[in-house]
């Protein structure tokens, strides 16, 4: 080592060696990228594949909250990882007000007790609840009009993130968030990716294994990967039914179950309803329910009572993809144009003061949509030591 | 907050020339540590647009760290393997420095220390904290296909003409280029040279209307063929300087090619560079084509000849790896073929200096924002 450093110090006099490196990284101050330490930690509000989640306070601003999510970097063999830079890449190109907003990279400083490498942090605009959080309180009421507010907003998110030619493909309550002005922010683009339609014929060969299990749609469970915006119109289907059953209405626990959950709510996938799904990968390997019939409004009325709501979720339930409606004509649907009207949700959340978070609820319990009562996957169930959240 | 765009001025009051290193011996740092970027991308199989943003992250880093505190070739490393993951084309930390290792003399391979993954890894921290992750990089490539499928005109020598501004922009990462203008503006200027050089006269294009003097102005806005000269200009230089005589960084042996082209374009005035010497060898493993006569794919850099134009009848296949599919985000493929194709939208070119965004715009402020659904207007229900 001594022998190696020496050589290279002579052929290369001025530069630094290990010590002044060290001292140069820990001194320099990155004019774009601040201190992680200018924001005061509150309460740890979400625990996710990537990391945990923070909220946090200014500490010049001691009214202004942001959540910070930690970029989890410990098992790391290739650097910063290629998921959280995908992350930060499409954030910092959606600018919207149904998109939660990044605000900044903090780090921490590069010390010796880090071996001078710093920690990273994506700042975001802070929101009061996330959707899972305040459907697994039953004190939460939702009126028609407001239901209309959050799945408009919803759709209003997805039809600008498509436009753009992005996929958020992880589409679930806990990640949407909702501001205590009843502002809906889509979140967690940890997994989004862009799209190109393929004119060029040339098919997509994206990852299959996203979406959160109840979440995702017919295509990924059958080994689709040339697909596209319609992924994120199912979850947007099953978020939609979420805000009347109030938990999530196809809890699988396998790939093979999910389908299964399926097809007893929307109907037998055939190649009658669904031209060429014979053709995906998985067709002949999954075990598919023959003669089911397509019970979406059926099953719903029950909590829906709306026939707009059944019929524009019908819609959006739909098995084939093509088929399946896409952000802008849900967006046009009865629904949102029929009375009650869409309406603001910021007076019947000013009467909760406390911030909602999956992360913070107990787990939600079951109602009749659920066929097996299992924890639900992916999220941590994990109690906070009872951290109540003052919201004002 | 800055953009990314430099004046001149600030170009050479820059982190190295403050801390004692002349201005040319940056600008050969700058160009070996680009080059080495690129010869290393292509050992990789690494697509154009990794290799130039890989680039354009190497220059926007040493506009706040010295070469004296940082060796350009790690850092030439780190900025290929940040590249990689952002352009989605990863590649192993390990392999690339096993590539370098290939490429570079024992001498300057020392620069990495003793633990190389490590060296690389740590400065990946603060090449993105540097670059305030500031992640996504536009390069000319995509904008020169766009401008050349609105130009009308001889279908080989339109070809020819394209692939030279492709090569001329391989090169251009070599200078500064990057860090003063818009990729739009490079694609232009270096499109205006390449017609010149190919002699390619456009008469005539898409879109055209009664105000436009110039095909560019479609494209750009205020753009005087001073600047445009002026780039022309820093690309040409590259071809006539002279070999360096540092024992740091010899000169690499470059294979004799053809001539340096003889340009049409006026030279500077400036007196720095050697003006252009037939026989003197380009320092680069480009070659840069006589205005006529060149066999077509003779004059590839780094990426070969441009990938083929949908559209583009006689365009034959590249000689090298096809390009790749694009990257995330990049621009969309070209699109159907001139005579169907819109003219695209003038592009709102800033005027250079100030800075390309404005301050106090976020870097996404201007992406897309698609206009509201067109949702009918409340209706009574049935
Ligand atoms: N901007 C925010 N404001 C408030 N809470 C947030 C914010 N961003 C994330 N959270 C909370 O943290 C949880 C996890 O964040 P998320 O971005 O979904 O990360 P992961 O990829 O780990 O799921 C979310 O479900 C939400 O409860
Ligand atoms: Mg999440």
């Amino acid at each position: 080592m001594q022998n190696n450093n020496a050589r290279e110090r002579t052929a290369y006099p001025q530069m630094m060696n290990n010590r002044e490196k060290e001292k140069y990284i820990e001194n320099y101050n990155f004019p774009y990228c601040d201190e992680s330490a200018k924001y005061e930690k509150v309460a740890k509000i979400g625990q996710g594949t990537f990391g945990e989640v923070f909220k946090a306070k200014d500490r010049r601003n001691s009214q202004k909250f942001v959540a910070m999510k930690k970029v989890l970097m410990d098992n790391e063999k290739e650097g910063f990882p290629i998921t959280a830079l995908r992350e930060i890449r499409i954030l910092q190109l959606l600018k919207h007000e149904n998109v939660v907003n990044l605000i900044e990279i903090c780090r921490t400083k590069a010390t010796q007790s880090n071996r001078y490498r710093s920690t990273f942090y994506l700042v975001f605009e802070f929101c009061e609840h996330d959707l899972a959080g305040l459907l697994s309180n039953v004190n939460v009421k939702f009126s028609l009009g407001e239901i209309k507010k959050v799945v408009q907003q919803l759709l209003n998110g997805l039809y600008y993130i498509h436009s753009n030619k992005i996929l958020h493909r992880d589409m679930k309550a806990a990640n949407v968030l909702i501001t205590k002005n009843g502002v809906l922010k889509l979140a967690d683009f940890g997994l989004a990716r862009a799209f190109s339609t393929n004119k060029s014929g040339v098919p997509n060969r994206f990852t299959n294994r996203v979406v959160t299990l109840w979440y995702r749609p017919p295509e990924l469970l059958l080994g689709e990967r040339n697909y596209g915006p319609p992924v994120d119109l199912w979850g947007a289907g099953c978020i939609m039914a979420e805000m009347w059953t109030r938990s999530p209405i196809m809890q699988g626990n396998s790939e093979q179950q999910q389908l299964t959950l399926i097809s007893q709510l929307c109907g037998s996938i055939t190649p009658q309803v669904w031209p060429n799904v014979d053709t995906l990968e998985l067709y002949r390997t999954m075990e598919l329910p023959q003669q089911q019939k397509r019970k979406v409004k059926e099953r719903l009325k029950p909590y829906m009572k709306d026939p707009y709501a059944c019929d524009l979720l019908d819609k959006l339930l739909v098995l084939d993809p093509s088929k399946r409606a896409d952000a802008d004509t849900a967006l046009n649907h009865d629904f949102f144009w029929t009375d009650p009207m869409p309406c603001d949700l910021g007076k019947m959340l000013a009467s909760h003061t406390t911030s909602m978070f999956e992360f913070l609820a107990p787990p939600r319990r079951s109602t009749q949509m659920r066929h097996h009562s299992l924890p639900r996957p992916t999220t941590s169930t994990v109690q906070d030591g009872g951290y109540i959240d003052r919201v004002f | 907050m800055p953009g990314w765009y430099y004046d001149k001025k600030e170009l050479k009051n820059t982190p190295s020339a403050q801390d004692g290193i002349d201005y040319q011996t940056e600008m050969r740092y700058r160009k070996e540590g680009a080059r080495f970027i690129i010869d290393t991308g292509i050992k990789m199989d690494l697509g154009y647009s990794t290799s130039a943003t890989g680039v354009v992250y190497f220059h926007r880093f040493y506009m706040f760290h010295s070469f004296k505190q940082f060796p350009r070739y790690v850092t030439a490393c780190c900025c290929l393997f940040l590249a990689g993951k952002v352009e989605e084309t990863p590649k192993k930390c390990k392999d690339i420095i096993k590539t370098a290792r290939g490429l570079l003399t024992d001498q300057k391979f020392n620069t990495f220390g003793d633990d190389p993954k490590e060296e690389v890894m740590t400065l990946e921290r603060i090449l993105l904290q540097t670059i305030k992750f500031d992640l996504q990089v536009e390069h000319p490539y995509a904008y020169l296909l766009k401008y050349a499928k609105c130009l009308k005109g001889d279908k080989v020598k339109l070809n020819k003409m394209v692939q030279m501004a492709w090569t001329f922009v391989n090169d251009s990462l070599c200078t500064t280029l990057a860090l003063q203008w818009e990729p739009e503006i490079i694609a232009v200027a270096l499109m205006y040279l390449a017609g010149k050089l190919s002699q390619f006269d456009v008469i005539d294009w898409t879109g055209r209307t009664a105000k436009h003097l110039r095909w560019w102005e479609m494209f750009v806005e205020d753009v005087t063929m001073d600047l445009l000269e002026d780039i022309c200009h820093q690309v040409l230089d590259l071809y006539s300087q002279t070999p360096s005589q540092s024992n740091e960084s010899p000169p690499q042996n470059q294979p004799r090619l053809n001539p340096p082209p003889s340009s049409s374009v006026a030279r500077p005035s400036n007196g720095q560079n050697n003006p252009v010497s037939p026989d003197q060898p380009p320092p680069m493993h480009s070659s840069i084509p006589p205005p006529s006569d060149v066999p077509t794919y003779i004059y590839g850099t780094f990426t070969g000849a441009p990938p083929p134009v949908p559209g583009f009848p006689g365009f034959s296949a590249p000689p090298m790896s096809a390009p790749p599919v694009p990257p995330h985000m990049a621009a969309p493929p070209p699109g159907p073929p001139p005579n169907i194709a819109a003219p695209p939208p003038v592009f709102p070119f800033v005027n250079h200096p100030p800075p390309f965004a404005p301050p106090g715009v976020p870097p996404g402020a201007n992406y897309y924002q698609p206009p509201n659904p067109p949702h009918r207007q409340f209706y009574p229900p049935p």
